[in-house]
């Protein structure tokens, strides 16, 4: 098992400098198209996870901020909530990921996944909490 | 024979019940050169109303006015023109002491002499010519002497019963600087003047007396013959020119049109204003809340509309009770903080007697606000009335909400717990391929 | 006693009969101009349906009266006897706003009297004439004799225009002594909220589109949960979802005291129970190690 994940490892390592060593736009393209592949190779289904619901806080973040500063910021303290809301759950989805990262052993010896887990679990509700209070 | 006794007795004591509204005991101090008999008429008119004199010599100190800083009387009328110190108790200092113990005064000038009463008026803001210049008219033609003048009273006086005959003064007139807390009872007749001066030979004198420096001439429509005065503390005192209009001579006289003169009723009317029988008011109550509620608030919030109600009585004195009034027509209520926020007509409330009432939103400022009634009109008491209530912004729950403006934000935070949830699930319900993929050792 | 001798005394000082009545004979008035020229000369007639037109006086013209007072014998043909009678007085009155003024005229042992009103130094005792639109308010000029030994006589002379004055003045609590002017406080305007079909369908859009583009992504992770109904993990996602759901609910109803009071025994319950599938995963990934 091991060498082939080395091999599949090294393969983009050696695939990359002959690609960023070009710049136009279809270049630009490449080198896109590459990154996604590699992701979606590298990555488990269970960080694919993660990232997917990052995706989802961050557009839902930014809309209602667009909207904010387009239509009204009336009930600021709803804006607030709202939007806090999205941006405090997507750090806490994020340092679960860094936390959970197979990657990141080393950093977090003392911390299991499932201590992650709970971490994270106790901080959303309590987020949700202040959330709800300051929604009006 | 024992029931016609008391009969009578009830007859009296109900006769006897028209009364002022601060008390009925009245102190008489006369001239020793004035006789009591001469003036009955106004006496036995005051007595008829339920008053109780007593009667006392401008020399003797007894009975006294005050005692141990209490006001012994309610009322105090000082008919001494001939004598120009009083005692102790009825010096200036003494009689505006009075005024604040709110004991009401009637107090006559004198046309000869310059007595402490005159020197008092011009603390009134009534300004008096040089002694022994006696208002003098020459109209109309009549068999009295040029002293004794009819006047004709003013029409539509707040104090005075409508349709007086002309009334016979003999006394000082007085000049008045603007002050709205006096109120002319009578003014002279445009002809009048006053002269020192008996003889047409002194016409040279009349016509210097208005190059004098100084006041110059006292004449026309602008002196006032009886004035009276509503000080700040309740109490009224009036100022009369002379003490003959209440003589007895005066009131039997005959006019020159040959009607019966009016000094009997006039007399009547001045003392029933000074003794605070007439155009007394007082607050009875005074309530606020909000709309839709019944009791007061210890604050109230901004943008809170208001309902302000206050009760005001008139003195009834041929019933000796006050009755709810609802005659007054301008009354304003300010609601200040510092200076007036909101002033508003306090319009009387129709069907209910007595009761004012006006409903208006509070500022949106908070602070500490005062409901001022504050209604002075020339004649009339003061009606003074003050609450202080705090104005605090909305509690931290009284905010409005669910407002339409921020469906995007309560869907967003929603749609933050769902998602939460569901991620809850999905991961706890994944499988946890650790070392497969990616075969990296866990050491 | 007193009494009577009051009556008596009053009695002995009153007016014999008095002898004829007061008149006037040439009475004349003009206007001059500030130059001194004549701006207008005219009798003054003693029968009050001959009152001149109304007198208007600029800033620097002066007024003059002249006249001779004399005295007529009731019923007798003798000649009209020039006399100084007590009171000579030209009185002005303005009938609005009740203000009177009153000014002595000096006349001579035979009777001949001249009043003089200079605009350019008015007698301090002239009735203050403010300006009410374009003009001041006439004034009624009338004049008064008396005297202790003929009868009384008045003259209504004409109406007269004085260039405007100051207005007579005011104590500073007067105006406390009439209705004053009404405040009203102008409020903030109300919040303006944008129309509810913007809301709704930026709501939408909120929660439309990320929604749309997470089920998206999760399509394309190939996810697999075996232990979803597991009875190790079902009770923790449930009072998960549960807490969630009570916050929903106190932000909808509750109070702060009865959401800590559900949320301290809902979040017991999550707590023993994510205790027991936390442990459960946790042997699942190291046996899945081995």
């Amino acid at each position: 098992m091991a060498p082939k994940s080395t091999a599949a490892a090294k393969q983009p390592t050696t695939s990359t400098p002959s690609a960023l060593h070009e710049t136009s736009p279809a270049a630009a393209g490449n080198a896109v198209q590459s990154l996604l592949k590699a992701y979606n190779e590298t990555t488990s289904p269970r960080l694919k996870l993660i990232d997917a619901f990052l995706v989802f806080l961050m557009i839902a973040g930014v809309l209602q901020f667009v909207y904010c500063v387009l239509v009204t910021n009336f009930p600021f303290n709803a804006f607030l909530a709202g939007f806090g809301s999205c941006v405090g759950q997507f750090v806490l989805t994020a340092s679960l990921r860094s936390q959970v990262n197979p990657a990141n052993r080393n950093e977090f010896k003392d911390v299991s996944p499932e201590r992650a887990f709970a971490d994270f679990a106790l901080g959303s509700v309590v987020l949700h909490f202040f959330v709800y209070n300051f929604l009006g | 024979m024992f029931f016609k006794r008391v009969v009578a007795l009830l007859g009296l004591v109900l006769a006897a019940c028209a009364r002022s509204s601060t008390g009925d005991s009245v102190l008489v101090v006369l001239d020793s050169s004035l006789d009591k008999e001469a003036y009955s008429v106004f006496w036995d008119g005051l007595v008829d109303k339920g008053y109780s004199l007593t009667f006392r010599s401008h020399k003797d100190a007894r009975p006294a006015v005050v005692e141990d800083e209490v006001a012994q009387f309610n009322h105090v009328v000082v008919f001494a023109p001939d004598s120009k110190n009083l005692p102790q108790d009825l010096t200036p200092q003494s009689l505006v002491a009075l005024l604040d113990k709110g004991t009401n005064l009637l107090l006559a000038l004198s046309s000869k002499k310059q007595t402490t009463i005159n020197t008092l008026a011009s603390e009134f803001s009534l300004v008096l010519p040089p002694p022994g210049t006696p208002l003098i008219s020459h109209f109309p033609a009549r068999d009295t002497p040029a002293t004794v003048v009819p006047v004709p009273p003013p029409h539509a006086h707040p104090v005075l019963t409508a349709g007086l005959p002309p009334v016979w003064f003999s006394g000082v007139p007085f000049a008045y600087t603007p002050n709205p807390l006096l109120l002319p009872l009578l003014n002279a007749p445009a002809e009048a003047f006053a002269a020192d001066t008996t003889s047409d030979a002194g016409a040279d004198a009349v016509v210097e007396a208005a190059d004098r420096a100084g006041e110059g001439l006292w004449a026309g429509s602008s002196l006032a013959l009886a004035a009276g005065f509503q000080a700040t503390t309740g109490a009224r005192a009036t100022f009369v020119g002379g003490v003959e209009m209440f003589s007895n001579e005066f009131a039997q006289k005959e006019l020159p049109q040959g009607k019966l003169s009016g000094n009997k009723q006039f007399a009547q009317d001045v003392a029933s204003w000074s003794f605070q029988e007439s155009n007394a008011l007082r607050i009875d109550k005074v309530k606020h809340h909000r709309v839709n509620e019944t009791e007061p608030r210890e604050t109230y919030t901004i943008n809170d509309n208001v309902v302000f109600t206050m009760h005001v009585s008139k003195f009834n004195s041929n019933k000796d009770t006050w009755e709810p009034y609802s005659g007054i027509q301008d009354m304003q209520l300010e609601f200040t903080m510092l200076d007036p926020h909101i002033r508003t007509a306090l319009s009387p409330v129709p069907g209910q007697p007595g009761e004012y009432s006006v409903t208006f939103r509070v500022p949106d400022r908070h602070g500490v606000f005062k409901f001022i009634v504050d209604h002075k009109r020339k004649g009339w008491t003061h009606l003074q009335s003050t609450t202080v209530v705090p104005v605090v912004p909305p509690q931290h729950d009284e905010y409005p909400r669910f407002l339409s403006a921020a469906w995007p934000y309560y869907i967003g935070a929603m749609s933050t717990s769902v998602g939460f949830v569901l991620f809850s699930a999905l991961w706890l319900a994944g499988d946890d391929r650790e070392g497969k993929k990616k075969g990296i050792k866990t050491e | 006693m007193k009494l009577s001798l009051l009556v008596l005394s009053s009695l002995l000082a009153a007016r014999e009969t008095l002898a004829g009545q007061l008149s006037l004979q040439q009475a004349r008035f003009s206007v001059l101009g500030g130059d001194v020229s004549p701006l207008r000369q005219e009798p003054i007639s003693l029968s009050p349906a001959n009152e001149p037109d109304p007198v208007r006086l600029g800033p620097s013209d002066t007024l003059k009266l002249a006249f001779t007072v004399v005295t007529k014998e009731q019923d007798s043909d003798a000649e009209p006897k020039g006399v100084q009678p007590h009171q000579t007085f030209v009185r002005f009155f303005d009938k609005q706003s009740g203000e009177e003024g009153i000014v002595p005229v000096r006349v001579a042992q035979s009777g001949k009297a001249k009043f003089e009103l200079s605009m350019a130094r008015p007698p301090s005792s002239l009735p203050p004439t403010p300006l009410q639109g374009n003009e001041t308010a006439p004034l009624t000029v009338s004049l008064l004799m008396g005297s202790f030994d003929h009868s009384p006589y008045s003259l209504q002379l004409f109406d007269l225009y004085l260039p405007p004055s100051q207005p007579a003045p005011e104590h500073p609590d007067e105006k406390t002594f009439h209705p004053q002017p009404e405040i009203q406080h102008t409020f903030r305007p109300e919040q303006k909220l944008p129309s509810k079909f913007v809301s709704g369908l930026a709501a939408l859009v909120v929660v439309g589109g990320p929604w749309v583009v997470l089920l998206g992504l999760l399509s394309q992770v190939p996810l697999s949960t075996p232990h979803l109904l597991s009875p190790s993990i079902l009770p923790f996602t449930v009072s998960l979802t549960a807490l969630e759901a009570l916050l929903f609910y106190y932000w909808a109803d509750l109070k702060l005291g009865q959401v800590l009071a559900y949320g301290a025994a809902v979040g017991l319950v999550t707590v023993i129970s994510g205790k027991t599938a936390l442990e459960k995963r946790g042997e699942w990934r190291l046996q899945g190690k081995k």
